[in-house]
């Protein structure tokens, strides 16, 4: 069994184990469609330019390593933690902690190597805080007293477990099942409000990709769930969802407001596609190592990072959409557009620079502003429903 | 809605029912001509579309694969909202999904387009062995309920092409001519009968 100490390193043992792929002049002819895997092993389709710029982000992403070597040399091992002081004591605040928290925004936004994830996220995602508070042996303890007992969440969990990326190389093996198994059958009892929610199983699957430790994983999203995503987002029924679904609308009008006419004139509702990207942190849609930096600045600036690519995404493909005329033509430009997002730099310079600014308070007082008439809908929906079972006794 | 013009017809078609019931495996079939033993969980729902020839006519489905999840219900009117047609998929070897299917055939006869095609589809019809819901008891509340009824089989595709067509049939004549509803005018020919295109 895999126990609950030890590594599984799979971001590291894939990188060294996949080999830069160098297309034949003839699959260039061609322009031929090649299966490959990329940086987490995951099995993707594309063209041979797709292959190219995969191989490109390979050598950023060991660039991007040497600058955070570099760093921890120059301000010490561990200097990140020190920007996490200065938003709770901001009158005594250092000219070193701005300039690192200044740094490490921009450092973030450029891309966390993945060997450096689990350490990075672990202490700026507030997970470390959180487990700091609890026994030593919390997991541990909880993942014995739950082991053999059945509840809905559980069974569903389990039918789950085959169906979260088939066929990657370690996700679906039976020890790969039975970490992801764990991760959130004991999730599901450490929050009996959440239990289990399907597209967890597709988060909690890459947590333990890029977390190594069955246990950093938990605390992940554990993290994830109580304090970074908005509330209630995967409880009961999926009011939190409801919302942000709302607050996105409202902001591609805003952002977007020509894509936003014409979607509405094509009776086009965004959440058709948009839910499934909120709900699975784009972990569905983007390539992993473009849904991983998605989550690097999710896990330091929080939750606005999801509108920010969203948009991203329609104003991409801004000009191709507007020649859109059925709605079958919309889904096909975000799907194949979302999927072929191999450079994840393309998506966030976008994402950061041609979105315009959308601060943590702005969208909160939206959510606030959109809360009472999601409830109000859902209530409503609920009693209907009540009423037509009523009908039938 | 469904909507014609030039013996083209485009139909916004939804698939409801539990989880694992197969709705999935049964688009995969039909799209694609597919089964994967482990189908990847829908989250939201997918959009696949695929067109059909009946008669002298062309259909085109644009289809909604939605979550089985319970919570994931509050998401369906989003979905089956001006749907011209709907499969309610259950398992027979779960009653407990026959009785979710049921529940969806109520929310749709009370909240759907009123003149939906409705078709369900009792799946998994190759594990007769596990059998819970018999096809006889299934078949009675089609027709109490005006359903089309068939067992199917994602597996071995066994009427799955069936429940297409036959919802395809039945499209032009639940329809009346004119809908003001969510009208497509589609002013081009669909390419071919077969085509498809699939995204998940």
């Amino acid at each position: 069994m895999y126990g609950t100490e030890g590594g599984i390193d799979m971001a590291l043992e894939f990188q060294s184990h996949i080999p830069i792929l160098r297309p034949s002049i003839h699959a260039r002819r061609a322009n031929l469609t090649v299966k490959f895997q990329d940086l987490y092993g995951f099995t993707v389709e594309g063209n041979v330019d797709d292959v190219n710029v995969l191989n490109e982000v390979r050598e950023k992403v060991r660039q991007q390593g040497r600058v955070w070597w570099a760093l921890e040399a120059s301000k010490g091992a561990n200097w990140y933690l020190q920007t996490q002081i200065s938003s709770t004591l901001k009158s005594s605040l250092t000219f070193s902690a701005l300039g690192n928290a200044v740094t490490l925004k921009k450092l973030i936004r450029k891309g966390i190597p993945p060997v450096l994830r689990p350490k990075v996220w672990f202490s700026l995602s507030g997970a470390a805080k959180k487990k700091s508070t609890v026994p030593e042996t919390y997991y541990n303890d909880l993942t014995k007293a739950v082991e053999g007992k059945v509840t809905p969440a559980t069974l569903q969990i389990d039918h789950d477990l085959p169906r979260t990326f088939p066929g990657h190389p370690w996700l679906d093996t039976p020890e790969g099942h039975a970490a992801l198994r764990r991760v959130l059958v004991v999730y599901s009892f450490r929050d009996s409000d959440v239990g289990y929610c399907q597209g967890l199983n597709y988060v909690a699957a890459l947590l333990l990709l890029v977390m190594k430790t069955e246990e950093d994983a938990f605390w992940m999203l554990a993290v994830l769930l109580e304090n970074v995503l908005v509330n209630d987002c995967y409880t009961n029924n999926l009011s939190g969802c409801h919302v942000e679904q709302r607050v996105f609308k409202d902001l591609l009008v805003k952002k977007c407001p020509r894509i936003a006419a014409h979607l509405e004139a094509l009776e086009f509702d965004v959440s058709l596609v948009a839910t499934e990207w909120f709900l699975c942190l784009f972990s569905k849609s983007l390539p992993s190592e473009t849904t991983l930096r998605v989550w690097d600045v999710l896990f330091y600036e929080g939750a606005t990072v999801l509108f920010h690519v969203a948009l991203a995404i329609f104003k991409m493909k801004e000009e191709e959409l507007l020649t859109a005329h059925h709605v079958g033509d919309v889904i096909n430009i975000l799907q194949k557009t979302t999927h072929q997002l191999f450079d994840p730099d393309e998506l966030l310079t976008v994402a950061f620079d041609k979105i315009g600014s959308m601060t943590t308070t702005t969208i909160s007082k939206q959510r606030k502003k959109q809360e009472p008439a999601v409830m109000a809908e859902l209530d409503e929906r609920l009693r209907r429903l009540n009423s037509l079972r009523a009908d039938n006794k | 809605m469904a909507t014609m013009g030039h013996n083209n017809l485009n139909a916004k078609l939804v698939l409801l029912g539990d989880m694992g019931a197969g709705k999935s495996s049964l688009v995969l079939r039909f799209v694609k001509g597919q089964f994967l033993e482990f189908q990847e969980s829908t989250i939201g729902a997918a959009f696949f579309s695929q067109t059909l020839a009946v008669d002298d006519a062309t259909v085109k489905f644009e289809i909604w694969d939605t979550a089985g999840q319970e919570r994931y219900h509050s998401l369906a009117p989003m979905y089956y909202r001006g749907a011209a047609a709907a499969i309610i998929v259950y398992d027979i070897t779960s009653t407990d999904s026959f009785t979710r299917a049921k529940k969806w055939v109520q929310e749709l006869q009370k909240q759907g387009n009123p003149n939906m095609v409705m078709a369900l589809a009792g799946n998994k019809a190759d594990l007769e062995d596990k059998r819970k819901v018999t096809a006889e008891e299934a078949r009675v509340y089609a027709e109490e309920n005006s359903l089309f009824f068939v067992e199917t089989s994602a597996k071995t595709a066994a009427n799955v092409n069936d429940v297409f067509y036959e919802i395809a049939k039945r499209l032009p004549r639940a329809q009346p001519a004119q809908n003001p509803a969510g009208m497509v005018l589609v002013d081009r020919p669909a390419e071919g009968s077969r085509t498809a295109s699939c995204c998940s």
